[in-house]
Formats: structure tokens, sequence, C-alpha cells
């Protein structure tokens, strides 16, 4: 076959060319290892997110020093936690210099999750877990969305990361509160939250109760991965409740990241009783966030 | 010597008719495509958000299906015909696969439609690419299978005018025309059998209610298995009209046969073993199975690269022929009055742009920054949407007055049209490029979000959004004028002086081509050899993973008591649905 001489530097050419790309792309993924998006993972029954260790435990989980996971699910059309924009769920909070590992999955169709204007972008699709290792080292936010359509109300399937100074960022939630049902008109009253706290070191929490018009404030040393609790007494003789039959409490931690609202605050309200009805002793009810709960 | 109608009347009715099918599609494709671009720059809402789905589900098929098969397979026959000299064996079956194709179209057509109303529980809003769990009715995927079916009869077609002329001309090389046609229908030949597995297999049982559920992974790694290939199906002709109409227009002659067909076996070798390329950021497919998908697709450049040289060598000869000189002076010795050849060099300028963002997304790194983002339209309507589309129209004011023996209406409108297309295609090509690197999502009817903004680095998300709308608007004015163009041209007076319908011989001939180059059984061992080693184990661990119908769960929208609701009695509802909803839109935008 006759190839005219600058065909023949042309093909050469393309030919270094090709090698070139193949040579650098495997050097960037490799050499340098950056992971791709691959089947690392065990696969995951679509229709049963919550029986599954991880995604039944959504949120963010410290894993290390500076390490954390973030179990999301990615559905139409909201990521839990992330769409917090609207309300619907928790923003996803993470501390500054961090290595973040993210787990996404979905029960539904197939979504993406994209972090705006960076690489780290997966395809979620639905009895896979899609895993990936992203380092924030800026306390700034980042949006998400989805980029893969996934049905009618695609275009609103967004979130954020909150990425904040690390002396910010705690992973406090309110386990539990010890509170009175009913108490006499102008007694004290004592309310205990216990305060968990999941991170992998020794935290102070700033508890905070709410109760009638005022707020009281405990500063209170949680252990790592453990709980601790503390006591506020309140005296409601001075509490400025005008004509009320019930005093609404709520215990909230200056949370740093979990997995649903409820996590960081748990309230209640305590019967008032005045002095013709004192026949009953008041009792001690266990109020933690899932039958006190209502905010 | 005389224009194709005089050589092929017969034929030429079957291209007509194809032309005409295809300019409809691209009418009403653009018409679509309008509403998006006004609608995600919000610039002009007049359909609520969830019915942009339905509007760009409509446009992709309409373009990439419709519009660019229903031309090739016009085009290939005409490429067949004229380079044996022979008229197709049978112009009845020529007919049927024309018939099986039009009844394929007006099955999906009229299942997207129907998502426009509510009066009717049919709807296809899946896109073009129709991923699982997301369900269209039955009668979206009926319409694809029968569509791709008429494909293969027209292959089928032009094999046996092949064979036949091959019993009378034993010795001869196959013509580089026929060649080409042959190769590439090989090479969706091998295609089609990933996507027609997973419709026949998955997705058509599952969506009458046979099966309840499917694997996602594997019906969209099937679907991509063609969804690659099915790229150089509408690149080919584009090529063969760069190989052999561009030498003609430009006043020359090919460079080399040989070369065009070193290029074609490697499209046909090349272009399957890469979808996976798609897939780069799916989960459950590993890393190494990628990686081979981008080594082959960095492979897959050559004939790329090969076809710049050889269409710029040959309009350098050609300008020299008519007297063009010096290094780059020859440029103005090329015929920019004629808008066949002005279109087709502005497609083909395109379409180096189109393959740099095509090598950026093949890279399997960069390509997480930019996958699903604005920045693949982008790139696609630089390459499917010009390099194609626009070569497409170009020669069209060469073909419609070739196979209709109409005179061409108007070759200033023609000049402008072609002109008008490449100056918005820059526009809108160039701002979604950058959207793109912003993180501005495709496919999203209102890309803007509450809890966060996209940020620029230079100019502003609205230039940017001007710039898609004020291009999307040029891009929609030339496929007017392109349409009307046609229209007048088709009930034109006779022109009696048509050129006569030829192709120049190449420079470098047939002859100095290796022999081996036509033996088409041997290219095809080969790619089907290439394709078991790309897919083979991807396919068995994606099964292994999910089960051959997945994981479970449902189907998107749930459809109920689907199997009885389908047949053709449904038919003529839709279409009474569809009228009066259409009346009804009309109405409130009036
Ligand atoms: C009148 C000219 C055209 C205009 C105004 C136009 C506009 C658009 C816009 C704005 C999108 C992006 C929508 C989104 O992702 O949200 C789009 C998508 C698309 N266009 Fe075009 N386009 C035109 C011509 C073409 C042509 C000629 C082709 C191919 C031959 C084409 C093929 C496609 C395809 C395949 C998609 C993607 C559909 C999907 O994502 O499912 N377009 N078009
Ligand atoms: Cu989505
Ligand atoms: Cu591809």
């Amino acid at each position: 076959m006759n190839i005219h001489n600058y065909e023949k530097l042309w093909l050469i050419a393309a030919m270094l060319l090709i090698i070139g790309f193949i040579v650098t792309i495997t050097y960037g993924s490799v050499g340098l290892g950056i992971a791709m998006i691959d089947d690392s993972e065990e696969t995951i029954d679509p229709n049963a997110l919550e029986d599954h260790e991880r995604f039944g435990d959504l949120g963010v989980h410290q894993t290390g020093d500076g390490e954390y996971d973030v179990n999301i699910r990615a559905y139409q059309f909201n990521f839990e936690p992330g769409s917090s924009a609207l309300g619907v769920h928790d923003p996803i909070v993470v501390p500054e210099n961090s290595e973040v590992t993210l787990y996404v999955t979905s029960p539904d169709v197939i979504h993406s999750f994209s972090v705006v204007g960076t690489n780290a972008n997966t395809m979620v699709v639905p009895g896979e877990i899609s895993v990936m290792t992203v380092e924030f080292n800026e306390a700034r936010e980042y949006g998400i969305l989805c980029n893969e359509y996934c049905g009618s109300g695609h275009h609103g399937m967004e979130g954020v990361i909150e990425v904040v100074p690390e002396d910010e960022f705690h992973l406090f939630s309110v386990a539990g509160v010890d509170a009175p049902e009913s108490a006499q008109a102008g007694d004290e009253v004592e309310i205990t939250a216990t305060v968990d706290n999941d991170a992998l070191d020794a935290d102070s929490a700033a508890v905070s109760l709410e109760i009638g018009e005022e707020t009281f404030e405990n500063e209170l040393e949680v252990d790592a991965e453990s709980s601790a609790s503390t006591t506020f007494t309140v005296d409601t003789g001075a509490l400025d409740l005008e004509d009320a039959v019930d005093i609404d409490w709520t215990v909230t931690v200056e949370d740093g990241s979990e997995a649903t609202l409820e996590d960081g605050s748990a309230s209640g309200s305590i019967a008032l009783e005045t002095d013709d009805d004192e026949n009953d002793d008041t009792t001690d009810d266990d109020n933690d966030e899932s039958d006190g709960g209502d905010q | 010597m005389s224009a194709y109608i005089d050589q092929f009347p017969e034929e030429a009715k079957v291209i007509r008719s194809a032309f005409y099918a295809s300019f409809f599609a691209l009418a009403l494709g653009a018409a679509f495509g309008l509403i998006q671009t006004l609608h995600r720059t919000d610039f002009v809402r007049i359909i609520p958000a969830e019915m942009y789905y339905t509007v760009l589900t409509a446009h992709g098929v309409l373009m990439v299906v419709t519009f660019t098969i229903f031309f090739l397979v016009a085009i290939f026959t005409w490429a067949v015909t004229t380079s044996l000299d022979r008229g197709v064996e049978d112009i009845r079956f020529t007919w049927s696969w024309y018939g099986l194709m039009t009844l394929g179209t007006a099955f999906a057509a009229i299942a997207i439609l129907a998502g426009f109303t509510d009066r009717t529980e049919i709807s296809a809003d899946v896109l073009f690419t129709f991923y699982a769990p997301l369900q269209a009715h039955p009668m979206f995927y009926v319409g694809l299978v029968l569509f791709v079916i008429g494909t293969w009869l027209a292959g089928a077609d032009w094999f046996r005018s092949w064979w036949a002329w091959k019993q009378e001309n034993p010795d001869k090389r196959i013509p580089l025309p026929t060649f080409m046609v042959l190769t590439t229908m090989i090479m969706w030949y091998l295609a089609t059998l990933g996507v027609a597995t997973s419709i026949i297999a998955f997705l058509l049982p599952w969506s009458l209610g046979l099966i309840d559920t499917v694997n996602p992974t594997l019906t969209r790694t099937l679907f991509w298995f063609w969804g690659h290939p099915v790229v150089y199906f509408w690149l080919m002709p584009a090529y063969m009209m760069w190989y052999i109409m561009l030498p003609k227009f430009s006043g020359g002659r090919l460079f080399s046969d040989p070369l065009a067909r070193v290029v074609f076996v490697l499209f046909l070798l090349l272009s399957t073993p890469v979808g996976i390329h798609h897939q780069y950021l799916d989960p459950g497919i590993a890393e190494g199975f990628k990686f081979i998908a981008m080594t082959n697709t960095m492979f897959l450049l050559l004939p790329s690269l090969l076809t710049a040289f050889t269409v710029v060598a040959s309009m350098e000869h050609g300008a020299r022929q008519r007297g063009g000189e010096g290094y780059f002076g020859w440029l103005g010795a090329l015929p920019w009055r004629d808008p066949v050849f002005t279109g087709m060099a502005l497609a083909g300028l395109m379409f180096a742009a189109g393959g740099f963002s095509g090598m950026i997304n093949a890279g399997m790194n960069i390509n997480y920054l930019v996958h699903n983002s604005l920045w693949v339209p982008g790139h696609f309507h630089l390459t499917v949407g010009t390099a194609v589309a626009l070569t497409f129209m170009a020669v069209s004011y060469y073909f419609i007055p070739q196979v209709t023996g109409r005179r061409l209406a108007s070759k200033q409108i023609a000049l402008v049209q072609v002109v008008m297309w490449f100056v918005g295609m820059t526009f809108m090509s160039n701002a979604m490029h950058r959207g793109g690197l912003l993180g501005m999502p495709r496919r999203t009817a209102e890309p803007e979000y509450a809890g966060f903004q996209f940020e620029t680095a230079i100019g502003t998300v609205g230039e940017l959004n001007a710039q898609i709308a004020l291009g999307g608007v040029l891009l929609t004015l030339s496929t007017l004028l392109f349409i009307v163009n046609m229209s007048i041209t088709a009930l034109n007076d006779r022109d009696d002086d048509l050129p006569s319908n030829t192709i120049p011989e190449p420079l470098s001939g047939p002859n100095e081509a290796p022999l081996v180059l036509d033996n088409l059984k041997l290219w095809t061992a080969i790619a089907v050899v290439l394709v078991i080693f790309a897919y083979s184990l991807p396919l068995a661990s994606i099964v292994e993973r999910g089960g051959l119908f997945g994981p479970g769960g449902d189907a998107f929208p749930m459809f109920l008591e689907l199997a009885d609701s389908f047949g053709f009695a449904l038919v003529g509802e839709t279409l009474s649905a569809m009228v009066s909803s259409l009346l009804e839109t009309l109405r409130t935008v009036v």
C-alpha cells in the first residue's frame, strides 16, 4: 500500500498523541492514586435500606482522627442528609481538614450525587453503593445536586455540604431527658439531659434548655463515644408564665451533625398543678427523643 | 451522464421519502430544542417544569434516532446504487424496511407525545437513554424495536445488492462507497445486539408486567454497548460525505482510497468495545473494565485523526486544481459561495473542536468533573449536532435536486443557513461547555437551586444563559430556513441541467489497497472477538452482582394493568387526546 510521506508522519504523530494520553491518564489514576467509583462495595437490597448496617444509620460518623463516613440516601427527589435548603433534612456537616468518605445509595431510580464544581461526582444506582473519599481543607459550603434525570422532580434535587471550622464541629445528640410530667406552680423542678458524643475525642457540649420564655445553658464535658448528663434546676415561680397550664421545654445541644434534625434536640412539657389537686405525686418520665420529641 | 432520478427513478422515490421523514423529525426536534433552550435559561417558560422532560425525550429521540438514521439510510441507498451502478434487487423489499422504520418511529413518537396530556396513562418520559427503573409505556419499546429491525433489513438490502453485483464482477474491488456502507452496517449489526437484548429480553417484558424487575446496571450497560457505536453510525455517513463528496465539491479528488478503507475498518473494529466509557461513574463496575474501555477509546481517535488529514489534503488538492497557491493561500481558492461545500467545511471545523472536548470526556479522571454536566450536550451538539447534522443539511442541497429532479429554491438562503448554524452553535455550545465546568447539570428543567449558586470565574451565569438562548434561537431560525428552502425545492420546477450523479475517482485508487482490506469476514470476526474481550467479563460480573433481573424495586412511574391497555385501539385514542391537548396548549399560548 502506498502511503504518502506526510500521511506517515501524521500517522506517527497521531499514535504518539494517543499513547501520550493513555500514559498521562494511567499515571493520573494509578500513579497519583485517584480512586474511581468501582465495584469494591457489596450490593444492597434497595427495598430494605433501613435494615442495612450503614443505611439504617444515616448521617456523619467519625471513623478515625479527622476521618469521617457519611451515609446518604438519594431518593426521588432529595438527599438524606443533605437537602436542607427547603428544610426537608439536615445538611451534611463535616469539619475542615477532614477526610470524608461518602457512601450513597438509592431506594428507587438512578440518581447522581455531585458536589457542584468539583470532580466529586458519582452515579447512584439502586442495589449498588457508591463510595467516594473527599478531602475538605477549607471551611465553606458546597452545593450538591443530582445530575442524572430521575423523574419529574429531578430539577429540585439538591443539597449542601457545610464544612465548618474544627472547633465548631461536634457529633453530639440528645440521648434523653428526665423531666417531671407535672409540678406544683412555684416549685423548683429538675430537668436532666443526657448527651451522646459520637466523636472519637472528648468534647464539651453547650446544652441549652428553653423553658417558658427563659433559656438556660450548661457546659457539659462528654468523653469520646459515651454520654454524660447535666441537670438544670428551674424555679417555676420565677418563670413568667402568665396563666399557662403547661410549661413547654426544649433541650438542645449545639450539634455538629446527625442524621436527622430530631437528634439535636428533645422537647416536652410539664403540667402545672395548683393547690387544689395535690393528690398526685410528680412522677419522673424518661423523655427521650422518640416519645418526648415533637418540635 | 445524468442525474440520480433519471438513473434510478424507483430508488429515488424511496430515498426522497426517507429524506422527508428525516426533515420532518428535524423540524419537530428543532421546535422542541427551542423550547428547551428558552426554558432552562429562564427566558421563556411556556410549559410546566415536569413537561420539560417530555420535550427533552422527544428532542433526543427525534434528532438522534429519527433525523440522523432516516437521513443515513437515504444516502446509503444512494451510495450503494450509485457506486455499484445497479438498482436495488427488489424495490418492494426496500419499501418494506422504510415502512417498518416509519411505523417504529410513529409508535415511539406517540408514546412520547402522549406524555403531554393527562387524558391517557401513556407516557415515555424516560429520555432517549431510557434507564431503568424509569419505565416507559410498552409502545415506546415496541417502536424502537420495529425501527431497529427496519434498519437491519435496510442493511440486508445493501448486502444483497453487493452479493448480486459480486456474482457479475467477481474480480473487482468493492467500490469505496459500498465498502463504507457495508463496514458501517456490520458495526451496526454488532452494536444493536446490545440494545435489542436490553429491550426484548428485559425492558419490554418488564413494561408489559411479564417480569417484575430488571437489573438497572445490566440494562444500562447494554444500552451503552449500543450507545457509543451509534455515535459512529451517525458519524460514518458524514465521514462518507467528507471522503467522497467534499473532494468533489472542492474541485478535486479524494487523496487516498486505501486509507479511507483502513479508517472504516478501524471504526468497525473499535466502535463497540468502548461503551463503558459512558459509565466511568457507575458503581458496581470494576475500575479495570473502565480502564480497558478508556484505552480502546483513545485508539478510536486514530481513524478520526486520519480522516482530518485526508479531508484537509483533499480540499487542498481541490483548491490547487482551481488555481489556489501558497502555504495557506489555497484556502481562498475554495468554493466558499457554494453552500454544500461551505456547510461541510464548517461542519468539519466544528468537529475538530468537538473532537477536542471529546478527548477530555474520554479521560477517566477528568470525566469526573464534566460527567452529566452541560459540558456534555455542549460536546455532542458539536459532533452529532453539527459535524453530522450540518453535513447532512449541506449535502441535502445537492441530493434533494438529484432525487427530485427539481431546482434548488435558493442557493443564497442555503449559504446563509449553513453559516447561521455555525454561528448559532458557536454561541450555544461554547456557553454549554463553560456552564458545564461550573457544574451546571444537563437534562435539568430549571437549574436554579435554593441552597447554592454556581460560581463563575469569568462572566456570569446570566451571560452564559443569554448565549445559550441566543445560540438556540439562531439554530432554530437556521433550521426553519432549511426546511422552507427544501419544501420549496420539492415543489419547484424541473431542473433540466442538473449535474450528473458521479463520484470522482480517488488520486490513489483501490488497486493500491491490499486485498485483505476487502475481507469483510475477517474484520467481522476480529470485531466480534474484541467485543467479547471487552464485554464478557463486565457483563458476567454485573449479572453476578445484581442478578439477571436485578435486586428488586419498583418501576417508576408505575403503570397499572398495562398489559390490557396496550394495543392498537389506544393509538386512535391517544392521537385524539394529543390533538385536543395541542389545541388547548395553543389556546393558552395565543
Ligand atoms: C435547533 C437546534 C437545536 C437546539 C436549539 C438544541 C437545544 C438543545 C438543548 C438546550 C439541549 C439540552 C437540554 C438539557 O440537557 O437540559 C439539547 C439536548 C440534546 N440535543 Fe439538541 N438542540 C438542537 C439541535 C440538535 C441536533 C441537530 C441534534 C442531533 C442531531 C441534537 C441532539 C440533542 C441530544 C441527543 C440532546 C440530549 C438529550 C438528552 O439529554 O436526553 N440537538 N438540545
Ligand atoms: Cu435527578
Ligand atoms: Cu461514547
